[in-house]
């Protein structure tokens, strides 16, 4: 008769000891690379179904667009009370930024809400964060889910603007290099700020819910998302180009509408003073995108470490809160 | 010797029975409450609920920044918006009362609507039921307290942003202003309650539904333009959204004789709407509580979680 042991002997990749008998520290290391990457793969999955299992596509859907085309209307609206309709290229602006905004909350938001979501809904942060699988890979796969969605709205705000609103659009014009650098570059600046709400979020209690939507509003003012940078005082047009969104949002206006209204520089504008030039080029614009998302990204691994260390030592991980 | 003979005897207060409200000669008599009793248990409901939302004010000292501070700035981006188009003064004060008027709104989705769903979630509902008690109670202090918060926030918009941006308020009937906010206030709570219960119904669809009632709620609302812009579906939104009977109102008010687009009822009129909607809204939850509670306890769906 085989001994049970044989099933977990030392020979196979089991839970037994080895052979010797002692301790072998190979065992904590894990598999590096290959274990981060599963991780975040399934914590993307696992995002997408939490995100999209509780219906059916098409309510799905009208869910996912309803909130970004709603927002570009609101903008279209008001333009079109002062202006009459006279502005076209000033409708293309918001449209783009607004559309490109429902991007950069669901990226924003994704990350804080997976903390409160697992922290106060499903009460699983403190055995996902004791669990092998690294928290920061977690927390970044569930993030991204919910980017996922955010793009498909964007894009489709997008097309609303097109096809619905009159926004001229020309395929044939669209600078695609420029276009593919900003987006991978931006996509790593939003998440370094839905990683900084994230750190925030580890610390406060459950209505912590609305935070990433008040530190949306207050990025939505100086990010020149719907308005050129130059209406804004002086001293927040310099904040206001130290942040990689305003960046971001002007590289895939330039790439996706060659020649239309630029929210960086204009009259007025501390850039166009200090360069001269009326709008930054996309050689410039992909280095500054690339300067302050690397600012943005090393303050965000510093702040998570941070919280991550006084979440531990005053028992913040499993802490659920009520009003 | 029995066990009755040797426990000892229940400690008194003032000489009564500490375990019961009053002495009463049996427990069917201790059941039987007068109403006195019934309406102080409820007015302490209201008052237990709403402590949370307001002590929590004063426990958790980030919510004045990610609160008052924020929301302050993501109104300004639509001034800048207006002063960008070169709009006239008045705008700009639409868009402040506007930005004034969602921490109400924000409070009623986020804290009225999906609160009964989240204490399911969270284990508090069957205790709510079980309690001796009106839930309507529970919802009344839910408001009272949300209120509170939301007060703070909506005076600090408006208070900053008037003073930073100039906003200047002409106001000729102060007694229907105040009326109105009052009456937007009290419809925009009923239609709160009425929503915790749709939205314990609906379970996890809710906190989507959240999100759904953000921005396009906001568009057809008229939050930052007048109202009378969107033609029909403006009219639509004035006879169901509490939040755009109630600034287009308050607009006509606060900015009277200012040149915009009107095209709507007059104040009067849209005071007599808001106060068919206070009624009907809580008459609605009242009756949708009763209908939830009934499906639920059949279904044995109360302390079901997470769905």
């Amino acid at each position: 008769m085989t001994a049970p042991t044989a099933a977990v002997s030392a020979d196979h990749e089991g839970l037994g000891s080895p052979r010797w008998g002692g301790f072998d520290p190979a065992r904590t290391r894990g598999r590096g690379w290959t274990d981060l990457r599963r991780s975040f793969a399934v914590a993307t999955r696992l995002g997408w179904q939490m995100e999209a299992n509780w219906t059916d596509p098409l309510l799905f859907f009208i869910y996912s667009v309803a909130k970004p085309v709603a927002s570009a209307l609101i903008l279209v609206v008001m333009l079109d009370v002062i202006s009459g309709g006279a502005k076209p290229e000033y409708r293309a602006f918001v449209v783009v930024g607004s559309a490109l905004w429902a991007f950069v909350l669901s990226g924003v938001s994704g990350l804080a809400w997976t903390i409160l979501d697992d922290r106060e809904r499903y009460r699983m942060l403190k055995y996902v964060y004791v669990s092998p699988s690294e928290f920061l890979a977690v927390l970044l796969g569930r993030g991204v889910a919910r980017v996922g969605v955010g793009a498909v709205g964007a894009a489709i705000t997008l097309a609303v603007g097109v096809v619905i609103l009159g926004v001229p659009f020309d395929p044939g014009r669209i600078d695609w290099p420029l276009l593919a650098v900003v987006l991978v570059l931006g996509l790593v600046a939003v998440l370094a700020i839905g990683l900084l709400l994230a750190s925030v979020c580890l610390q406060t209690r459950q209505e912590s819910w609305s935070y990433p939507e008040a530190a949306g509003g207050a990025l939505f003012l100086v990010s020149g998302v719907v308005f050129p940078l130059a209406v804004l005082p002086g001293p927040v047009q310099v904040l206001s180009l130290v942040t990689p969104l305003t960046w971001w949002i002007e590289g895939i206006r330039r790439a996706l509408f060659p020649g239309g209204i630029t929210a960086i520089g204009g009259q007025g504008a501390i850039f166009t003073q200090l360069t001269g030039a009326a709008g930054p080029t996309p050689a410039q614009i992909v280095v500054a995108l690339l300067a302050t998302g690397a600012v943005a990204t090393l303050a965000a691994a510093a702040a998570f470490r941070a919280s991550d260390r006084r979440a531990k030592d005053r028992g913040l991980l499993d802490q659920t809160t009520g009003s | 010797m029995s066990i009755l003979r040797t426990t000892p005897k229940r400690p008194s207060v003032s000489g009564r029975n500490p375990f019961v409200y009053r002495p009463t000669a049996s427990p069917q008599a201790a059941a039987e409450w007068t109403r006195r009793q019934i309406a102080m248990t409820n007015l302490r409901t209201v008052v237990g609920r709403a402590y949370p939302r307001v002590t929590g004010l004063f426990r958790e000292k980030s919510w004045v920044f990610f609160e008052i501070l924020l929301p302050f700035l993501s109104t300004s981006a639509f001034v800048f918006v207006y002063r960008a188009l070169q709009a006239p003064p008045q705008y700009i004060g639409f868009v402040v009362l506007g930005g004034a008027m969602t921490a109400f709104w924000l409070n009623v989705i986020w804290m009225m609507a999906q609160q009964l769903w989240w204490e399911k979630s969270q284990g508090n509902l069957e205790l709510y039921f079980a309690a001796p008690m009106h839930i309507m109670a529970v919802l009344f202090g839910m408001a009272f307290g949300g209120f509170v918060m939301s007060s703070t926030r909506a005076a600090a918009v408006l208070i900053i942003a008037t003073a930073v941006y100039g906003v200047t308020f002409s106001v000729d009937q102060w007694a229907l202003l105040i009326g109105v906010f009052l009456l937007t206030l009290a419809a925009l709570y009923g239609l709160g309650m009425l929503l915790a219960s749709l939205f314990l119904m609906w379970g996890r669809e809710a906190w989507h539904l959240t999100q759904l009632l953000v921005e396009p709620v906001y568009f057809v609302s008229g939050l930052n333009f007048p109202i009378a812009r969107l033609g029909v579906l403006g009219s639509v939104a004035i006879s169901i959204l509490p939040l755009a009977v109630g600034l287009d109102a308050m607009r006509q008010l606060a900015f009277a004789g200012a040149a915009y687009p009107i095209g709507t009822p007059s104040p009067l009129v849209e005071a007599a709407i808001l106060v068919v909607m206070v009624v009907v809204f809580l008459v609605l939850s009242r009756w949708a509580l009763a209908v939830l509670e009934r499906r639920a306890r059949q279904e044995g769906r109360l302390s079901v979680r997470w769905q």
